[in-house]
């Protein structure tokens, strides 16, 4: 905590502020040399370029689908258990055909840690985590992953 | 007692205990799926095998059908056994279809714990499944006979505890299944006890299914808010919301079993139908409005009428099926506030001089003391006028653990001939003539005098009056007791025998006698009984006597009683108009009580109201119009009034009349006691918030009080319990936290005062029906399994499994009138009349109909006048 209303310690953040103004200096001359000649620049210019994750890489699940279309989950609840930041929440249920299922599949990404412990519990292989990691949203909400953004989409079946 | 050695453990077991249980209860591990405690040993899943040496021999053998011996080694663990039963293992589960993932039983499944336990992964055995569909038959269990590991379990449990044996092993060898007799659709009284001891996933509750997983779930323990029985049952919730009840072998006098309302019937507390906010009557509509608008309403309303009429023109109605608590603090508040003595509840109303029969019988020590587990304990089970499977089935399953293990002798006197499923060697049925149940048992106990059956000489040195009650008796010969009650006088002779045989005898005395209009006079019979052959015992102690147990209707019928919700009596059976009692509920409720407390006229409140001198009423948690004889009476009653008041969960008949409905809590939200029907004040436990803003029944009464100026403060139930611990003596004793352990009984706690017993002197007369032409039939009401109250109405599992109420009918009147079963009929009486399905059985006498009066929908009592009713029947 820094204490104020001391005489001593004004004279010191004014000597301060007087030390930063070379350092300043030299950053915005950096700055100027890349901005005259951007053929040395070594960022990635995110969102023009992207970046290909390696294939071990953990990003957002995706609830995946047997051959004929149907979702694999059955909402058996181990992932949710297992998950050591409690991020995923379950509701399960009875379908028409009297199997269990999952009504309601969601994971809050913002307390996920993309440990994958969900994907190695998962008895169905019904979860994995996916190369995707564009995850920003603008709103707290849309950090819950319902089973509309999480399963994965129906293709094509004959 | 055994010493042996487990483990290298000591260990010291009672004799016969077997190996497997020694072991279980002190902490030694031995796998097993088959055995269980409560049920008969059977052998089959051959898991438990330990290494046993004695007098030098080493052998291995069954645990479960072991007994332990003197000196005995045991080791469960050596490195043969853990391979044999590895490999037993590997059997089993090449035939498991290993759905965890899907199976309700996973985390609490027998099979999987040892399969982890001896961390079996790759079997190696090739795998055969059946591939069985599953079995949905029925609406609340479905079987799936691929995952059942052949325990036997549920067969045993189903045959011996629950008398149905709906169940059986089928086929042989590898195809044999679990099933029903020609694969018919389950039809049983949904126990649910297969369910419970299933060590695998195979019976599933289908209203369950799939909505959590088991480690997911918290349990609360609390008491079934149906039956006087109160059994101990776990409240399963996941979210505020209760899934599942399910029981705990080891807690409450049940030992794990219930019946089809308490496993299945709970679904009413997230019932839609609930009441969600109170509501006043607006233009004849009632309407909602914010809590605190409906208690000032009320509170000005009730202030008005006593101001202008005084206290006593409000009416009162306490509740069977609220808690203590709760109906302490009513009848404070009708007594301290309302300043009104006009307090009842139903049973009372029913029968008002049962209080009094079953105070005598206590003080004399007639009835059962502790606990209704006694009953396991009997020898001879003597069932007057009640119809156990219908109206208590878990006294039903503790008989008939009596039966199995004590090999208890059945008595059951009754005009119907109840079902009551059983192994007894001796099973007899006294089937007597209507109105004759007084008649009947003084020809016991003439037989017994008679024959000698007990030593007359000590009973005649312990009681007064056995010489005025023998010369009464001496015209009374069993040949005219045959005449009169129909029974045969050998039954009687040999019924009597058995009553008086030396042993525990528990007679269970229904509702068939409390309510009828002889009802008084047969219990004094009873009491008699209970003289005659316990003061001609030496025994001073419960073993060897004969009880009585008075059954209940509701799960706090008693209680209701107990908390002085009657005109006649303070909480505690405390006279109202002794100035010492008076003086004591002054000092307590520091209030001067007004004069109006007093015994009033022996007419009840419907009376009141019908006489206009009644202009409000209470009603907390009852539904009098559809519950109380008389039903029209009832309404027409109501109708006079100018303000009801309503206090309950669902809106029921009553409430559409109430001018303000507040909603309440039901039991899984709520704290307190509730007292069962052997005096045992047992605790429940709130499981969820309230839900939709309901609240507890006592919270709501102390607002009102507020509200009208009197400050009646507690916080928790706990406080309420304390205030009745110091004040009611009989209650002095009981602290709310020991109750999460034990509960209480207040007979047990406070020896009451015993003065010599005077037999009771009465003419055995019997009650005569006068036959009216135009009315042939006579209409007989009853318990119902599957229904009780307005919470078995709003559970759908319950309706689900009993839809429609049905009229029995002699099989004989029925081919007279042809009459099918299923066929409709027009049942007419004088007040009114119903239609409703026939059911064709030989339970019944000839010229008489049976209907169930717990399917709350159908206004049964609305036929019926005080006395027995009298009907018509036709087809419809
Ligand atoms: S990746 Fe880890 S933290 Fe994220 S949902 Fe799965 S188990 Fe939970
Ligand atoms: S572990 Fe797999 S099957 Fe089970 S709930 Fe999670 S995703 Fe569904
Ligand atoms: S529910 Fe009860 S009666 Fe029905 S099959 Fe199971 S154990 Fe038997
Ligand atoms: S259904 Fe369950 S209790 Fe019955 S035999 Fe099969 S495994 Fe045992
Ligand atoms: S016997 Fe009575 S108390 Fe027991 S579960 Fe059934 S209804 Fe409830
Ligand atoms: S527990 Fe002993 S054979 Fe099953």
């Amino acid at each position: 905590m820094t204490p104020c209303g001391s005489g001593g310690q004004d004279a010191l953040i004014q000597e301060r502020k007087f030390k930063m103004i070379k350092p300043l200096l030299q950053g915005l001359a950096l700055t100027l040399k890349y901005f005259i000649r951007p053929s040395q620049v070594v960022t990635m210019q995110y969102p023009e370029e992207r970046w290909t994750p390696y294939p071990r890489f953990r990003g957002l699940h995706e609830l995946q689908r047997d051959q004929n279309g149907k979702e694999k989950c059955v909402a058996c609840g181990l992932c949710s258990t297992v998950c050591p930041s409690e991020c995923i929440h379950i509701v399960s249920a009875e379908n028409a055909q009297g199997e269990r299922y999952s009504e309601v599949y969601e994971i809050d990404m913002l307390r996920c840690i993309f440990c994958g412990y969900c994907q190695e519990v998962c008895p169905e292989d019904a979860i994995f985590l996916k190369q995707e990691y564009e995850l920003a949203s603008s709103e707290g909400t849309g950090f819950i992953y319902g089973k509309e953004r999480l399963l994965a989409p129906l293709k094509k079946h004959k | 007692m055994i010493n042996l050695i487990i483990d290298n453990k000591n260990i010291t077991v009672p004799r016969g205990t077997d190996i497997f249980l020694a072991a279980k209860n002190n902490g030694i591990y031995i796998p097993g799926l088959c055995y269980h405690p409560k049920l008969s040993q059977y052998g089959g899943c051959r898991l438990c095998m330990v290494e046993v040496t004695e007098r030098g021999r080493t052998r291995h053998k069954f645990s479960c059908a072991q007994p332990v011996s003197e000196g005995m080694q045991v080791k469960t663990k050596t490195p043969e056994i853990i391979k044999y039963t590895k490999s037993v293992m590997e059997y089993l589960l090449a035939h498991h279809p290993l759905d965890c993932p899907t199976c309700d039983k996973s985390g609490e499944c027998g099979l999987q714990d040892i399969t982890h336990d001896l961390k079996l992964s790759k079997g190696r055995f090739k795998t055969v499944r059946m591939n069985k569909p599953m079995r949905r038959d029925n609406p609340l269990l479905e079987f799936n006979a691929n995952r059942c590991i052949l325990c036997g379990r549920c067969v045993k449990l189903c045959k011996d505890v629950e008398g149905v044996g709906a169940i059986d092993f089928q086929n042989r060898g590898i195809n044999t299944i679990i099933g029903t007799a020609f694969d018919k659709p389950l039809d049983c009284s949904f126990c649910g006890g297969c369910l419970s001891v299933c060590p695998t996933g195979s019976w599933q509750d289908r209203t369950f299914k799939f909505r959590a997983r088991h480690w997911e779930l918290k349990k609360t323990t609390s008491i079934c808010p149906y039956c006087a029985v109160g059994c101990t049952i776990e409240t399963n919730t996941k979210d505020n919301t209760v899934l599942k009840i399910t029981s705990n072998d080891a807690r409450g006098m049940n030992e794990g079993n219930l019946c089809i309302k308490g496993r299945f019937g709970h679904d009413f507390v997230h019932s839609d139908k609930r009441i969600k906010t109170p509501l006043i009557k607006k233009n004849g509509v009632l309407s909602p409005v914010s809590w605190d608008d409906a208690i000032g309403y009320v509170a000005k309303r009730f202030r008005e009428i006593k101001n202008v009429y005084g206290g006593k023109a409000i009416g009162g109605i306490g509740s069977e099926k609220c808690t203590n608590e709760d109906n302490y603090v009513f009848q404070k508040f009708c007594r301290m506030v309302l300043e009104t003595n006009n307090i009842d509840n139903l049973s009372n109303m029913k029968s008002p001089l049962l209080n009094t029969l079953i105070h005598k019988s206590i003080v004399h020590g007639f009835t059962s003391t502790t606990s209704l587990k006694k009953i396991e304990k009997a020898d001879t089970l003597f069932f007057v006028g009640a119809d156990v499977t219908e109206a208590h089935p878990v006294i039903g399953t503790l008989a008939r653990k009596a039966i199995r293990l004590n090999k208890a002798d059945l008595i059951i006197a009754n005009l119907r001939n109840v079902r009551f499923d059983s192994i007894a060697k001796n099973d007899i049925r006294l089937i007597h003539k209507l109105g004759t149940q007084a008649p009947l048992i003084n020809a016991l106990i003439k037989t017994i005098i008679d024959e000698k059956l007990v030593d007359l000489k000590r009973v005649e040195k312990a009681t007064d009056g056995l010489r005025e009650l023998k010369s009464l008796l001496k015209t009374f010969t069993i040949k005219k007791a045959s005449q009169i009650t129909g029974v045969s006088e050998e039954t009687i002779r040999k019924a009597s025998a058995l009553v008086a045989k030396p042993g525990n005898c528990y007679i269970v005395c229904g509702k068939d006698i409390e309510e009828d209009p002889s009802g008084p006079d047969t219990i004094k019979a009873l009491m008699n009984l209970c003289a005659l052959i316990n003061t001609a015992s030496s025994l001073k102690t419960d073993a060897g006597k004969i009880s009585l147990v008075f059954s209940r209707l509701n799960n706090n019928s008693q209680g209701a009683n107990d908390m002085g919700v009657v005109p006649d009596f303070f909480p505690g059976y405390l006279d109202i108009d002794d100035q010492s009692n008076r003086k004591r509920f002054e000092k307590s409720w520091d209030t001067k009580l007004s004069d109006t407390i007093r015994k009033g006229t022996a007419f009840n409140l419907i009376d009141l109201a019908l006489k206009k001198k009644l202009k409000a009423m209470f009603v907390m948690g009852e539904n009098p119009i559809v519950n109380f004889p008389n039903g029209k009476t009832v309404k027409e009653a109501f109708r006079q009034l100018e303000f009801i008041v309503v206090q309950d969960t669902f809106l029921t008949e009553t409430a559409q009349l109430a001018d303000v409905v507040f909603p309440t809590a039901t039991f899984a939200e709520k704290e307190g006691t509730y007292t069962n029907m052997a005096m045992e004040v047992q605790r429940l436990n709130i499981a969820i918030p309230p839900v939709c803003n309901a609240r507890q029944d006592w919270q709501i009464l102390c607002d009102i009080a507020k509200k009208m100026g009197v400050t009646l403060f507690y916080e928790s139930s706990k406080e309420i319990l304390d205030e009745i611990e110091n004040t009611v003596p009989i209650f002095s004793g009981i602290y709310y936290e020991r109750l999460i352990r034990q509960s209480f009984n207040w007979v047990t706690a406070h020896k009451l005062k015993s003065r010599k017993y005077k037999f009771e002197i009465l003419n055995p007369k019997s009650v005569t029906v006068k036959k009216k032409r135009d009315y042939p039939f006579l209409l007989l009401t009853g318990p119902s399994l599957h229904h009780l109250g307005s919470f078995s109405r709003n559970s759908n599992s319950l309706v689900s499994v009993a839809s429609e109420c049905f009229v029995e009918v002699n099989r004989k009147d029925a081919q007279q009138m042809n009459i099918h079963d299923g066929d409709e009929v027009l049942i007419e009486s004088i007040q009114d009349s119903m239609k409703l399905k026939a059911k064709v059985t030989k339970k019944l006498p000839e010229n008489m109909i049976f209907i169930p009066e717990d399917y709350e929908w159908v206004h049964v009592n609305v036929l019926r006048d005080n006395v027995y009713t009298k009907v018509k029947l036709s087809k419809a």
